[in-house]
């Protein structure tokens, strides 16, 4: 793939403009390193999707434990998956902008907003998935609701609340990155996106590229490192993959 | 002596079925009582009676002379499935899991010991860092019940826990329990449909009949004789 990519470049079956040669898009890549432009840009995205996965969590967890006990507010968590799940957070923007504005604030709204409704999902089925007889050896240990949750629920759907987070990061990072090319820079810094968005503007399509190449970077290291020894150190080996 | 568990005229029934009628029963300390009958005779429904995870519709249960109103940890239960441990914990951590809980309010030391103690007794010390994916079926209930006796309950109670394993390894965990019975005097409840089981275990056993209790029979000698099966299986048929 990337001698046919070079090969196009080189022989310019494309214009170079848009298709720029793997050299230029390193060099690119490595300028940006060095001059610290292209990590502070995804170091921003990073602490942003962070937070927000963090808040999306939170909230999950405790719309799914208000689930657990009270059916009323199972039926209004339901009824609120069914309506926010399929809305992607993009077409929330126009919403987003006239309540909250741009900015940081509106990246995170939408970020919260993806990773809140994927993550309930797997977590009220996660939950409902938990045999039978992990509630009674909680009810015979004298366990409350809520040490039920954090000591038995928690643990025995780990697979399914490990599948939500990963639902819930990659949307969390499209959006995230969607949003910061269309939000922009506040205060010299808007993310990734801003970081790709900014260099289209400039007709820089090696640094596009490059941004690119940092992206999927960030996206192989999350799924494989980070959720992959999760799993490794987890699910798997307690063989409930 | 006090009974340890006084069943009084309990009813039960699951929307029009009645499951357990005028049901009476007294169980005494250090017992080991084999519960039998044909399927859907109320067997489990009993248990789950005595250990508070149902309630019944009429009648009372008394634990040391205490009504049974929920589960709690003075009467434990040891299930069928081979799932009831926790899968996210070793052996040795699934056995710890209840004592860590107030009340016991035990310190490290003493529940290292008590949790070496009972891997001990179910033959299982060399395999308190193995996950319960690591195990065999027999090996999944001795870890249930190390952990169910770990907790020191008045009362132990056993739903079919070998049912699902092989004839040689039923044998083994069945030996294994009367010495731990030997040894601890645990007074036991243990719900079974094996009459020979049930002879090779019990003190008494208890036999329902369309939900009721058709017959307590002393078995001291613990003699398993085709004779013996003979007369328990003609106290089953209707």
């Amino acid at each position: 793939m990337l001698l046919a990519w070079e090969l196009t470049a080189k022989l310019a079956l494309v214009n170079p403009l848009a298709f720029p040669s793997l050299e230029l898009i390193f060099t690119a890549l490595i300028d940006s390193i060095i001059n610290g432009d292209i990590l502070l840009q995804m170091l921003f995205s990073l602490g942003l999707i962070v937070i927000g996965l963090g808040i999306g969590v939170v909230l999950a967890f405790l719309m799914s434990f208000l689930s657990v006990v009270s059916p009323v507010f199972a039926s209004f968590t339901d009824t609120c998956v069914s309506i926010f799940h399929p809305l992607p957070g993009i077409a929330l923007l126009p919403l987003i902008i006239l309540w909250i504005g741009t900015g940081s604030m509106a990246v995170l709204f939408i970020i919260v907003h993806s990773v809140l409704w994927p993550m309930i999902l797997n977590m009220t089925a996660g939950f409902k998935a938990i045999p039978e007889v992990y509630k009674k050896i909680g009810q015979n240990y004298e366990f409350n609701t809520f040490q039920s949750i954090l000591r038995i629920f928690i643990p025995a759907s780990l697979s399914y609340l490990l599948a939500g987070l990963k639902i819930g990061w990659a949307r969390g990072w499209r959006a995230a990155i969607s949003a910061e090319m269309i939000f922009g820079a506040s205060g010299g810094i808007g993310g990734i996106g801003w970081y790709i968005f900014n260099k289209r503007v400039f007709m820089d399509t090696a640094g596009v590229y490059a941004g690119l190449l940092i992206i999927i970077a960030v996206g192989i290291f999350v799924e494989d490192f980070v959720f992959g020894k999760i799993e490794k150190n987890t699910i798997n080996k307690w063989g409930v993959a | 002596m006090k009974p340890i568990i006084e069943i009084r005229s309990l009813n039960k029934s699951y929307e029009d079925y009645q499951v357990l009628y005028n049901l009476s029963l007294k169980i005494w300390p250090g017992e080991l009582i084999c519960v039998i009958g044909p399927s859907g005779c109320g067997k489990s429904t009993l248990l789950n009676l005595i250990g508070g995870f149902v309630k019944g519709d009429q009648g009372e249960i008394l634990l040391n002379g205490l009504l049974v109103e929920k589960p709690s940890r003075k009467c434990i239960m040891v299930f069928q499935e081979f799932d009831q441990l926790f899968s996210w914990q070793t052996v040795r951590h699934n056995i710890e899991f209840p004592l860590k809980k107030a009340p016991d309010r035990l310190t490290n030391q003493e529940i290292r010991t008590r949790v070496n103690h009972y891997l001990a007794m179910v033959n299982l010390s060399d395999f308190g860092d193995y996950y319960p994916n690591q195990l065999s079926g027999g090996m999944k209930q001795r870890t249930a019940l190390a952990r169910a006796l770990a907790l020191s309950p008045q009362l132990l109670l056993m739903d079919e826990p070998f049912g699902s394993l092989d004839a040689q390894t039923k044998r083994d965990l069945q030996d294994t329990l009367l010495k731990i019975k030997e040894k601890t005097r645990a007074t036991t409840v243990f719900v079974t449909h094996d009459i020979r089981e049930a002879l090779y275990l019990a003190d008494r056993i208890v036999v329902l009949r369309a939900g009721t209790v058709a017959a307590v029979i002393k078995n001291q000698s613990r003699n398993v004789s085709e004779t013996r099966v003979a007369e328990i299986t003609a106290l089953l048929s209707p």
